[in-house]
């Protein structure tokens, strides 16, 4: 628990005050977020999620952002990881500032730097567990690069998926999957790129109890073993407990 | 390549886009076997209409005439120099042809064209389609013997033939007369003239043979054969054979001969024979071919069943009356023998020419200068060597003929522009319509393809979450519907060519269906129907179907590029 008081107080150091662009960042810090703002409309209406969001997150941590439903702790996912864009504020990733970079540098982030985890698990149906794990290298690459690394990329998805207990099922389509399996098979496919920050999106959410707790187990290994930063969101206050730091969501402003 | 591999796995998932294209299939299958069959029919029209017009004709304008052919002949040579194979000259002439069938006389109009027979078979394709077999080899103006082979008797045998009953009917119609006379006779004398009053008449009963007419009798005279038959001994115009081998009979000096004023050869008609004079046995008049269609006409036979009559066959004589050239015209006829038949297939050629020997024509015409015995034509008929540009000629020599104003140069095409212009405009239409229908399944397409990005935003989101481009997304869409253009083309165009390959085949199997031909020789005047592939044809059709394909998926990959990701991972 002395992890979670450090981590509340933290991100209170930087108020309001201090958003600007010499703002103290923590030498540690592999993220860090200030003054983030985000709205959705809804027709005319505006209806505000993240209303002055400032938080670091650090390397090598398993950080786990808790809220209620409607707190606006997806939203925050989204923005760390680049699929959206803020109202206000500045996410920074190793020092450099990422929600004003171009759509190409941002997809090349999503792409190499990020590992992202939904909850419901997003797979894509046409293509087998293999071919799943393999499609951020796709993207990577071009055609040719793709072909001539096929064999290497193929060897490392196999020792992923057997790494998180799918070495049997590579031929399977995602229909042929239970939802731990195919959560198993998200993980495997966040890791292909080896990512620096793995962001999970209620990965636990759509499972049972027992899937649930496999995949955690799987995660919290992972960051001990490939020294990996976590950063996973839920609103499940059980699983907080294994995070070396919890950050609190609620209405849209960290606690 | 995660595109290609989508692409490429949406394609094997989706059935339902594969209906999509069954229309580009469709439209793609049509586009080839109307094109190939079109393409089939307009080189044999092409071929036909070429038939007997040369490649490039110098006319006199207004039906005058050329008087000096050698010298135009000798200058055209010059002009056009190496591209040069062959020519040769006509004379044209409109003319009414007349002749009996069944003892009905019946008369058509019809192009004369006066044809040189050794060089108008070189510069036009003339001789292929004669019905004679020896004819087809070497064209003359004779009748032959034999080689007629579509038809059951002709030639020399049948003109025999009709001339032995023709004598044979006369003179039964002779003996007739004959057999009538005497019974008559027998009945006047057995039947005495009455008076009114019933006394027997006096004169004939007094003088019981018959009034007898006599004539003042006209100043004696020997008739000069040779003056009452002109022939003229022309060695060089083979075609007069038939006059010039005949032998008048020689009458005896001295003789004294009556001449009838009613009838000026009665007083012949016993000493010579005229069979000796032109014997339709032996002998024929110049010859002519006349058009297959002028003869012919279509009838039904007993069972209902279309057949072809021939009106004329060869060996039969007809009646050709025409005008004469220069500025006095006047009606000339005469008699020709009908020694094959002109049989294109292409009716308007069928059924209005007529060819005779040039020097026929130009004799019987007054064409003939008297002094130098130059005949004048009214056409120059030229045909380029294979390969030679027929516009870029006609122009050279519109250009460098002396008087070429005076004179209509044109090529074959020129002539036919009209009906060609039409061809061609019909398949014009034909393809846009055609492209029509592949346009209908871009829409088709397009339709699939919208709910094909709604039904896959979902994982659009998933993709750009993992670092997919917009651009990329695009073209995962935009490859698959090529790769559906492409799937839809590639069967079209196997089942198009498929289609061409056994196009009688499918025709009789249609017919069979319907009981019904649907491709009657008969009409077509061709045994099979044509068709030609044409590579490139198939190529562009196959580019434009793919494009289309391709056009109508540029609008649901750009929603689909344009989808938020986070929107479109919210989406469940």
């Amino acid at each position: 628990m002395s992890d979670l008081a450090m981590s509340t107080t933290k991100p209170t150091r930087s108020s309001k005050s201090s958003i600007s662009s010499n703002i103290r960042i923590a030498k540690n810090a592999v993220m860090s977020v200030a003054g983030l703002k985000k709205s959705y409309f809804k027709g005319q209406l505006e209806v505000p999620v993240l209303k002055g969001v400032d938080l670091e997150i650090n390397t090598g941590d398993f950080t786990t952002i808790i809220g209620q439903s409607g707190s606006g702790k997806s939203t925050l996912l989204h923005l760390l990881g680049t699929l959206d864009a803020p109202d206000a504020g500045e996410i920074y990733f190793n020092e450099q500032r990422i929600d004003v970079l171009p759509s190409r540098k941002k997809e090349a982030l999503r792409n190499s730097e990020f590992g992202m985890i939904f909850q419901f698990y997003h797979l894509l149906p046409e293509l087998t567990t293999l071919e799943n794990v393999l499609v951020p290298k796709m993207v990577q690459d071009g055609f040719f690069t793709y072909l001539y690394n096929k064999r290497e990329y193929k060897r490392k998805a196999t020792e992923l998926l057997e790494m998180v207990g799918m070495g049997h099922r590579l031929r399977h389509k995602p229909n042929e999957l239970s939802g731990g399996e195919m959560q198993r098979t998200a993980i495997a496919r966040s890791l292909i790129s080896e990512p620096s920050v793995l962001l999970a999106d209620e990965p636990t959410g759509n499972l049972d109890s027992e899937n649930g707790k496999e995949v955690l187990d799987t995660l919290t290994a992972l960051r001990k073993n490939e020294n990996l930063t976590v950063v996973m969101v839920t609103h499940d206050e059980s699983l907080a407990d294994k995070s070396d730091k919890v950050i609190r969501l609620v209405n849209g402003v960290v606690e | 390549m995660y595109k290609l591999l989508l692409s490429w796995r949406y394609l094997r998932t989706r059935f339902i886009a594969l209906a999509s294209i069954v229309s580009v299939t469709l439209g793609v299958a049509t586009l080839i076997v109307v094109n190939s069959v079109m393409a089939g029919f307009v080189d044999q029209m092409k071929n036909r209409l070429h038939g007997i017009l040369s490649d490039i004709e110098i006319e006199a304008p207004l039906m005058s005439d050329i008087p000096d052919p050698e010298l135009h002949a000798d200058v055209v040579r010059q002009i056009i120099g190496d591209d040069l194979q062959d020519l040769t000259c006509v004379v044209r002439s409109h003319a009414l042809l007349s002749f009996e069938f069944h003892g009905r006389p019946w008369t058509q109009h019809v192009i004369l064209l006066g044809i040189d027979d050794e060089t108008f078979g070189k510069v036009t394709d003339f001789e292929p389609y004669l019905t004679n077999e020896i004819k087809k080899e070497r064209f003359n103006f004779t009748l032959e013997e034999t080689g007629y082979t579509r038809f059951d008797r002709a030639g020399w045998p049948y003109r025999r033939e009709k001339a032995q009953s023709k004598r044979d009917f006369d003179r039964m119609m002779r003996e007739h007369d004959q057999l009538y006379n005497q019974a008559a006779q027998q009945y006047v004398d057995n039947h005495p003239l009455q008076q009114p009053d019933g006394s027997p008449a006096t004169q004939s009963a007094q003088n019981n043979e018959p009034v007898k007419f006599e004539f003042a009798p006209l100043p004696a005279m020997t008739p000069n054969i040779n003056n009452a038959f002109p022939v003229e001994n022309d060695p060089s115009d083979a075609n007069d054979l038939a006059e010039n081998q005949t032998q008048p009979p020689q009458h005896l000096p001295g003789q004294t001969v009556m001449m009838s004023p009613f009838d000026p050869h009665a007083h012949l008609r016993d000493k010579v024979n005229l069979e000796d004079l032109f014997d339709p046995m032996r002998d024929q008049h110049a010859g002519i071919v006349l058009g297959m269609a002028i003869s012919e006409k279509k009838s039904l036979d007993e069972d209902g069943n279309p057949i072809d009559v021939h009106m004329l066959l060869p060996g039969d004589d007809v009646q050709m009356m025409f005008l004469s050239a220069g500025q006095q015209m006047r009606a000339v006829s005469e008699e020709f023998t009908v020694v094959d038949f002109y049989s294109s297939n292409m009716h308007e050629y069928d059924s209005s020419f007529a060819f005779v020997p040039l020097s026929k024509l130009q004799k019987l015409r007054g064409m003939v200068d008297p002094l130098s015995k130059v005949g004048s034509v009214s056409a120059i008929q030229i045909k380029l060597k294979a390969g030679a540009d027929l516009d870029a000629v006609r122009d050279k020599l519109k250009a460098e003929f002396p008087g070429a104003e005076y004179y209509d140069i044109r090529t074959w095409q020129d002539t036919q522009r009209p009906l060609l212009s039409a061809v061609q405009l019909e398949l014009t239409i034909l393809n846009i319509l055609l492209f029509l229908i592949i346009a209908v399944a871009g829409f088709g397409i397009l339709a699939t393809f919208f709910m094909i990005v709604v039904e896959k935003t979902r994982d659009i989101g998933i993709l750009k979450a993992l670092g997919a481009p917009s651009g990329g997304v695009m073209s995962i869409f935009l490859g698959y519907g090529m790769s559906l253009g492409i799937v839809g083309t590639g069967v079209g165009i196997v089942l198009g060519l498929v289609f061409v390959n056994y196009i009688n085949q499918v025709a009789d199997l249609v017919g069979w269906l319907t009981g019904r031909e649907v491709f009657d020789p008969q009409f077509y005047f061709f045994s099979e129907i044509p068709t030609i592939v044409s590579p490139t044809m198939v190529l562009l059709v196959a580019l434009g179907a793919i494009m289309i394909a391709v056009l109508a998926s540029v609008l649901p990959a750009l929603r689909a590029a344009r989808l938020h990701p986070v929107e479109a991972l919210r989406y469940e």
